[in-house]
């Protein structure tokens, strides 16, 4: 220990420090300014940016004792006298903040960089120069697009007369359609919005865990002795106290907290360390013993098909002597017809890697038992899925079990399971007495995984000469790693979101997915159809070539209309297929571009279709979808409880808009408590893209009974038409105005005699889909619809593939905040181009080889093309105010957008992703005849 | 994790060298630390003492003298662009300062800790945990190259990006140990073995980089890698064009050390080319194959002379 004095923010500190520790760690831990974050630990995201003496550094690889003397200035320090900064006004006004895990980070680099800027050289060159200065920060929810945009209109605006800015006033009373921030924005900014991992409580035990080292093994025995010796252990768990089996499905219970008798995957728990500090925990899981007996391992989709002999099976499970976890078939219409009736058929196969969420924020947990039972804070898109899990797993009743959600750096599908650890700090809270907390490093959270499957596929389409779609037949194998997560759901998805956006009547698939030990593969951004939406729309664009015609013209003919069904029986209602495609053409000049562009430009398209909402609840039961609560109370204030959970996708801003809209009043009124399994109603969480359908029809339902409420007690008292009540513009007032009452002139008359009134609105789907065998999978109350076009550049000395420019359109129904759609829409893409272009999860005898951001790839802003984001507008009939899911459904398109635009570009096809520069030369070359 | 016991900000050169002296147990030098402490998380890094030079002044000068350029040791990466004469003098070398890791980290990353930047390889940058469930290397103290499955050395890559092209500069490190300094030519320090990739005692400081100017000279710098910004090289290259028609091509990435090719501008190129594809010891160690990495030194190389006017 050393002693260090600095200045934090003005504040002289005198502390005593460790040689090892980073000035992140100081800041968080020692300080309490938690609003500096942690994503890697090792250079390679710029999460942790601050300012020492002025310069940014990465503060989680300062040693602290460099900071002698030194002035040091975080995030919290920006705003002064209570005013956001100028450029943090900025990050908010653009919608340049979207789960804001990134944002401080991102926000102190952008405050060093600005100065630097060289404004003389036109727009471009400025964009340029940003992307380039914030190029060591990534952002995994934005696409940059709005950050870029907020730092380059800050340093134009700090440029010119500051009375000359005209700033929008935001209109107080429409609430619908009006692009706005999230209400939670400014907390975010200003670094004081906590998230799972900056919420410290008194008293609290630091876990850290002994991960497997083989992927396949037996265990047989773990020796903890030398480890509870050291000082500051309190205690260690291992398996066999944890033995209730859990899992996201109810048909998928196969994962215990711990490794029980056997380890499936290099990298799971096998021991857990409460200690007093993170340190003392790693240390005591290095003196744990643990003898296994390594046996056979199952590594590839190709191993775990086989019968495997007198082997063990990773999970004794199904009837076959072999790793098949899932095998499911559907036949629509006549295969055999549809390839007779076709004139061209075309078979192909393709191969897709695994897939990491990338989410910024690693997972964290915190829990404690006390006199009402658990608490736990923790990173979970899902409270109320673990909210059932815990129970099950500390053999308790529901009713002793409370999840809250903080504020979530990002999911995207990766934190909708229960964790091992979630139940492990449980665990240890019960027998310790005292709050226990985990945070994984990058490292864990690339082992814990649950991202998109590793996928093989063979694909059939038979297509008429004039260019009417025939047939489609799929054959698919996932690699779900060591557990089932969401895999059957991922199974069925494969397939059945085959099934539009195009007219189809002959098609099927078969889809299986097997067990291997490696981490386990769940739900990710655009679950499921995201590598078969690939194969299909590469498979198209390979037909109209074959026929010539355009790929574009060739999918508008076979668009499904809105209001029909599927040879599936999904019920299609509103359909913004054809739109999305004609505003891309439009946007992108395709007509007069394609074909005629330089050498080694191309452009490519694709579609793209999604569910809004599973129709059906992951465990089943007859509790509604989702059931939003409302409050108002003598304050004029409305408070929304409702279950979802904002993951950064801008959920609760989306209730209060709704809620804001139906009673006519500002969002100033509105305050939204959510995800808080205790104080809030149930929802199902955030996955399958369902929350503004659901929750958002949940809200908007409790909302019209509020109104109604209102609408009663006034008509009761001056006897006045109810339908002539008009609710806008904080007032409740007939057309003639003889009646014009304020809102809280209103609210005193619901009040009397009667006090706070509390409403109940509920959303349930209808019922839906066909009477067959999995019929339930992929069944939404309403699909979404899109297309990208892409611009792609290759090199054809290197075959490196550089995307220009996304046109991308989406229909949402109604765009309920168009800056948060965009965002989600720019979200999508970038994650696209990542999967297109650099990322992938790369293994070596099972463990994972590059699990930490340096290598494995998300795009950076310079790797991030131009995209432009275009709404289209469907208004669905059952939406709230016409509205469905832009989170997910996206990202479809995108990716054989981009191959496609290769194709178009170089004459190659690419069958397998993450684009490979090296296969794209080999096939350039190919074709020359080299 | 908790690996050095101490840490010592030294204030002048040679108490920085003391305290290496003194020091019972092993220690390392800190200069941005933007490669050691990342190591230092990953267990690779267990030097009991950081001795710190970032508090030293005199390692942070850029002065021009006579035909050459002197830059301290600890002149970081986002400065040299800075400096005229730097600017002027060697585009390159900013270009390659610039092409190092991510903007932020270049306002900490010197270029003295970069020309030392401890060579690289899949197996090898990764976690203590990781490593032991891989079965350690050579590089960490196992017995087997994970990469080849050899037996015999390491080939962990060399991956400097400025060290690449200050080598086709001919620039000298200027190396003061406790009784000597002495200036030589950088390329001299590189072993080629991947555990010990530099031949400078662990208690001698780079003071300087010192790079002669010759006017007409011209350097052309490259670097394949995946993403645009921070990310390590697969393969860099460097190739400068003297005045009197020599050619230094320098290959970096590609090799445990940097690979140097001697030529004359009027040698047959596409012989040089195929020299320089052919020297390299590469291995399968990088995100790109090692054919792919041996097919781009071509073509890095023929856009390079291009770039110069020779093809
Ligand atoms: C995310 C990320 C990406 C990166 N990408 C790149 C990249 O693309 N290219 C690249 O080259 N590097 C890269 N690096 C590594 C590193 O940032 C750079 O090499 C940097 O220039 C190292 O300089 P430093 O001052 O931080 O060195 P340090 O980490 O302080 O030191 C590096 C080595 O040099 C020694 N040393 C430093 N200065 C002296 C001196 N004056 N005398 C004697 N010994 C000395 C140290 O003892 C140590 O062994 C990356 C690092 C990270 C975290
Ligand atoms: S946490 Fe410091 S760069 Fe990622
Ligand atoms: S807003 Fe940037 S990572 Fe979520």
């Amino acid at each position: 220990m050393k002693q260090i004095s600095f200045k934090v923010n003005g504040r002289q500190y005198d502390l005593l420090v460790n040689s090892h520790e980073m000035l992140s760690t100081v800041l968080r831990e020692r300080i309490g300014l938690t609003g500096t974050k942690i994503g890697c630990e090792q250079g390679s995201c710029g999460a942790c940016t601050v300012l020492v003496n002025n310069e940014a550094v990465l503060s989680c690889i300062t040693p602290a004792l460099r900071c002698e003397n030194a002035d040091i200035i975080t995030i919290e320090a920006l705003a002064k006298d209570g005013e956001l900064h100028r450029l943090q006004k900025k990050f908010v006004e653009k919608g340049a903040i979207q789960c804001g895990f990134c944002t401080p980070g991102m926000v102190m680099t952008a405050i060093s960089l600005t100065p630097t800027l060289d404004l003389n050289n036109g727009k471009e060159s400025l964009i340029h120069q940003i992307k380039e200065g914030i190029s060591g920060n990534l952002c995994r929810c934005t696409g940059y697009k709005k950050v870029i945009d907020a730092v380059a209109e800050y340093v134009l605006e700090t440029n010119t007369d500051p009375d000359s800015i005209i700033i929008n006033p935001s209109d107080e009373t429409k609430s619908v359609g009006v692009s706005r921030p999230y209400i939670e924005a400014e907390k975010k900014v200003r670094g004081a919005a906590d998230y799972a991992n900056d919420i410290v409580m008194k008293n609290t035990l630091h876990c850290k865990f002994l991960r497997s080292i083989y992927p396949h093994a037996k265990i047989e025995s773990i020796d903890t002795t030398e480890a509870l010796k050291l000082e500051g252990v309190h205690y260690i768990a291992t398996g066999k106290e944890l033995p209730i089996t859990f899992g996201i499905l109810t048909v998928s219970q196969d994962e215990t907290a711990m490794a029980v008798d056997k380890v499936r995957y290099v990298g799971e728990i096998v021991a857990a360390v409460a200690a007093d500090t993170e340190d003392i925990a790693s240390e005591a899981c290095k003196l744990i013993k643990v003898n296994y007996i390594p046996i056979k391992e199952y590594l590839s989709i190709d191993d775990s098909i086989n019968d495997i002999g007198d082997n063990e099976r990773i999970h004794n499970q199904g009837k076959f002597n072999n790793n098949v976890h899932k095998k499911a078939e559907l036949r629509f219409g006549d295969q055999q017809q549809g390839l007779q009736e076709a004139d061209i058929t075309t078979k192909m196969s393709f191969e897709f890697l695994g897939i990491n969420h990338g989410f910024t924020e690693p997972h964290a947990a915190t829990a404690y038992w006390d006199e009402n039972g658990l608490t736990i804070t923790t990173a979970t898109q899902v409270p109320h899925y673990l909210h059932r899990a815990l129970a099950k797993v500390m053999e308790v009743p529901l009713n002793r079990v409370r999840v809250i959600k903080p504020y979530l750096g990002g999911g995207f599908g990766g934190k909708s399971d229960p964790f091992p650890h979630e139940m492990i700090v449980s665990h240890i809270a019960r027998k310790t007495g005292r709050p226990v907390s985990v945070r994984l490093t990058r490292e864990e959270v690339f082992l814990t995984n649950h991202g998109r499957h590793p996928s093989k596929m063979t694909v059939e389409m038979g297509i008429t000469k004039e260019g009417v779609f025939k047939v489609l037949d799929a054959d698919i194998a996932i690699d779900g790693g060591a557990y089932g997560s969401f895999g059957v759901v991922t199974s069925y998805y494969n397939g059945v979101l085959l099934q539009a956006p195009y007219k189809l009547n002959n098609f099927g698939f078969r889809t299986y997915r097997v067990y291997t030990n490696k981490p386990q593969c769940g739900a990710m951004r655009g679950h499921g159809a995201v590598n078969s939406r690939f194969a299909v729309e590469s498979m198209i664009d390979d037909l109209a070539n074959t026929i010539n015609i355009d790929p574009c013209e060739l999918r508008l003919m076979n668009f499904l209309d809105s209001n029909t069904q599927t040879v599936g029986q999904y019920r299609i209602t509103s359909n913004g297929s054809r739109e999305a495609l004609l505003k891309v053409m439009e946007e992108s000049d395709w007509k007069n571009r394609i074909g005629k562009l330089k050498e080694g430009h191309g452009l490519g398209v694709a579609c793209g279709f999604f569910i809004s909402g599973s129709a059906l609840p992951i465990i089943w039961n007859e509790l509604p979808q989702s059931v939003v609560h409302l409050k108002l109370d003598f304050d004029g204030r409305v408070l929304i409880t409702s279950g979802s959970s904002d993951i950064g996708q801008g959920s609760d801003t989306m209730l209060a808009i709704i809620v804001a809209e139906v009673l006519g009043i500002g969002m100033d009124k509105i305050f939204v408590l959510a995800a808080d399994t205790l104080l809030t109603p149930v929802d199902f969480g955030s996955y399958s893209s369902r929350v503004t359908f659901m929750a958002g029809n949940a809200a908007k339902d409790a909302a019209l009974k509020l109104k109604q409420e209102i609408v009663d007690s006034i008509v009761k008292l001056k006897g006045i038409n109810a339908e002539e009540l008009n609710f806008t513009n904080n007032r409740i007032f007939t057309n003639d105005k003889q009646l014009d009452l304020s809102w809280i002139e209103a609210v005193d008359i619901l009040m009397v005699k009667r006090g706070a009134v509390s409403v109940s609105g509920k959303y349930i789907s209808p019922k839906l889909g066909g009477d067959f065998k999995g019929a339930g999978a992929g069944l939404s109350p309403s699909y979404t619809f899109g297309a990208c076009i892409v611009e792609v550049k290759v090199d054809t000395e290197t075959g490196q593939v550089k995307v220009i420019d996304v046109w991308g359109a989406h229909d949402c129904g109604k765009a309920l905040n168009p800056m948060a759609v965009e965002g989600q829409l720019e979200g999508s893409w970038h994650m696209g181009v990542g999967q297109a272009i650099s990322e992938q999860m790369k293994y070596y005898k099972g463990l994972l080889l590059n699990n930490n951001f340096l290598d494995y790839k998300i795009p950076t802003a310079l790797d991030t093309p131009d995209i432009h984001a275009h709404i289209i507008e469907t208004i669905d009939p059952e939406g709230p105010f016409g509205a469905k899911e832009a989170g997910e459904g996206a990202i479809h398109p995108v990716i054989p957008a981009i191959a496609n635009a290769v194709y178009n570009a170089v004459g190659v096809r690419i069958t397998k992703l993450p684009i490979s520069a090296e296969d794209v030369l080999t096939q350039i070359k190919e074709n020359k005849g080299i | 994790m908790i690996a050095e016991q101490s840490y010592i900000k030294a204030k002048t050169i040679e108490q920085a060298i003391k305290e290496a002296y003194l020091t019972q147990g092993s220690f390392r030098f800190l200069a941005g630390g933007t490669d050691v402490i990342v190591n230092k998380f990953q267990g690779n890094e267990t030097s009991q003492l950081l001795i710190d030079l970032t508090g030293i002044d005199a390692l942070k000068h850029v002065v021009v003298i006579e035909s050459q350029i002197e830059i301290g040791s600890l002149v970081k990466l986002d400065d040299l662009k800075k400096h005229k004469s730097i600017a002027d003098n060697f585009p390159a070398l900013v270009d390659a300062a610039h092409a190092v890791a991510s903007p932020v980290i270049r306002k900490t990353a010197t270029i003295g800790g970069n020309i030392l930047c401890d060579n690289r390889c899949i197996y090898y940058n990764q976690t203590e945990w990781w490593r032991k469930a891989a079965g350690y290397c050579f590089k960490c103290n196992g017995d087997i190259c994970i990469a080849t499955g050899g037996k015999n050395n390491c080939l962990a890559k060399f991956v400097s990006d400025t060290a690449t092209v200050l080598i086709s500069m001919n620039a000298c490190i200027e190396v003061v140990d406790n009784d000597k300094t002495s200036v030589i030519p950088i390329e001299t320090i590189y072993t080629g073995d991947g555990i010990h990739p530099n031949n400078l005692d662990r208690t001698s400081l780079i003071t300087a980089i010192i790079i002669p100017i010759n006017k007409g000279d011209k350097t052309i710098f490259k670097k394949l890698r995946q993403r645009e910004s921070i990310d390590f090289g697969s393969l860099m290259t460097a190739v400068t064009l003297r005045n009197n028609g020599s050619l230094k091509i320098v290959l970096g990435a590609v090799d445990a050390k940097p690979i140097i090719i001697e030529a004359k501008a009027n040698d047959k190129l596409d012989e040089v080319i195929a020299e320089a594809v052919k020297k390299p010891k590469t291995i399968n160690n990088d995100i790109f194959s090692r054919k792919y990495r041996k097919e781009m030194i071509g073509v890095y190389l023929k856009r390079s002379f291009q770039e110069l006017g020779l093809m």
